[in-house]
């Protein structure tokens, strides 16, 4: 059986999960991969949930929220910029794959960005095969 | 540079005098501890006690450590070395202290020694500054030549290795962790009351010093000091294990400075790094 990626995908209320619920009703068709929860805003995840994530299994972490100037309380998402580079920063230097943690900007509108965005980054993620390096335990990947 | 016997003695003297004219309720130094080579953090809080101050090499600890211990507005007088004193800047930029209630007490000095091994501290352990960056007196000559060296050059090692065998170094040095919390003791920046591990919802890690706790640990740890750690080597000097947590924490130093332009801990009116954002700022950093 060919190698499914789980991804965490963690998203935005106001942009990118809109945006999500915008690729669903239009019915544009992407990789089922993906398991999105839905935060108020991006600068509300708090790193650890990243480690947590491979910790318990996730091959990929996605993060999305408003393009920056566009967030819905004004500087969110410029705060969560400056906290997700570091956290990327942290992950590569204790050794995980820096591809397999994505932020991107989507906007309520794009839905096709979306689509388009979890097609490559299951695609990529197929390619890197499953993730070992932080995963605590074989079965842990039930968990979520 | 001035004498380290010159410096102790204008410790003793300063001490006394901020004592006995009631200027400063306690003054943060150091004091013998079983022997010469290891002293103890000391707080005088009269003028009797100063007889017991000491200053030599050995004297690494950071006091900035004990700033948030006390009660507000208590005047408090601390010795601080370079290092030291860019985490009291870092404490007053996170108002966990005011300028007002420290009598900052600078000593320029190169040619610390670790109390452990003896060794003497350069760059590859701490930010290798001389001066205080922040002090009202200061109890030697300042220090004009530094010597040379970036204290990020011992990081060029780690950099060049592929990432599986930076995870085997570093899944390897986690795994001697046995989480006794001496680094979050040590370090003038780990102040939260509780911290994120003593919480209990969310539970991060496990209580016992599991490998995936230690990982969680530590690499919040790092986050939460990005751009405050100031890079004194505490974290390392304390750890009964080796760990050498202070190459992460430069990394990470290394990392805000290119991307934010600032440094931890050297100007007062500064904002810390992750609590701003800036107009520079652009998307090249999350790539």
């Amino acid at each position: 059986m060919d190698f499914e990626p789980k991804i965490l995908g963690i998203a935005c209320n106001w942009c990118t999960y809109t945006g999500a619920d915008l690729a669903g009703t239009t019915r544009l068709k992407y990789p089922q991969n993906v398991r999105t929860v839905r935060v108020m805003c991006s600068s509300r995840i708090n790193p650890s949930f990243i480690i947590r994530a491979f910790q318990l299994g996730a091959d990929g972490v996605l993060v999305g929220g408003c393009h920056p100037g566009d967030c819905h309380y004004g500087t969110g998402n410029l705060y969560a910029r400056r906290k997700l580079a570091i956290t990327k920063k942290i992950l590569e230097f204790a050794g995980m794959d820096q591809k397999r943690f994505r932020v991107e900007w989507i906007s309520a509108s794009e839905g096709n960005k979306y689509a388009e965005i979890v097609e490559e980054f299951t695609r990529d993620l197929k390619a890197l095969g499953p993730q070992n390096t932080f995963r605590i335990e074989k079965d842990s990947r039930e968990r979520i | 540079m001035t004498n380290i016997k010159q410096i102790e003695e204008n410790l003793k003297r300063e001490a006394k005098r901020l004592l006995e004219s009631k200027e400063v309720s306690v003054v943060l130094a150091y004091a013998r501890g079983y022997d010469e080579h290891h002293p103890l953090p000391y707080a005088a809080r009269t003028a009797g006690e100063v007889g017991n101050l000491i200053f030599n090499e050995y004297c690494t600890y950071n006091l900035a450590r004990y700033l948030t211990k006390y009660p507000p507005k208590t005047k408090i007088a601390i010795a601080v070395k370079a290092a030291d004193s860019r985490a009291v800047v870092q404490l007053i930029q996170e108002e966990k202290v005011k300028k007002e209630d420290l009598v900052i007490l600078g000593i320029p000095f190169i040619g610390m020694k670790d109390p452990k091994t003896g060794e003497e501290i350069d760059q590859k352990t701490t930010c290798h500054m001389a001066n205080p960056v922040l002090y009202d007196i200061l109890l030697g000559e300042e220090i004009r030549d530094a010597g040379a060296g970036s204290p990020y050059d011992v990081l060029a090692e780690l950099e060049a290795m592929d990432q599986a065998a930076r995870w085997s170094f570093w899944e390897k040095e986690f795994s001697k962790c046995i989480r006794c919390f001496a680094c979050r003791k040590a370090c003038p920046m780990c102040y939260c009351d509780p911290c994120f591990m003593d919480a209990s919802r969310p539970r991060w890690a496990d209580k016992s010093p599991t490998a995936d706790g230690n990982l969680m640990y530590h690499l919040t740890r790092f986050y939460h000091l990005a751009g405050r750690c100031i890079d004194c080597g505490e974290c390392s000097r304390a750890c009964p294990m080796d760990i050498p947590l202070h190459l992460f924490h430069k990394k990470m130093a290394k990392e805000c400075e290119t991307m934010f332009g600032q440094a931890a801990g050297m100007k007062i009116d500064d904002k810390p790094v992750m609590v701003n954002y800036g107009n520079q700022d652009s998307d090249e950093m999350l790539k």
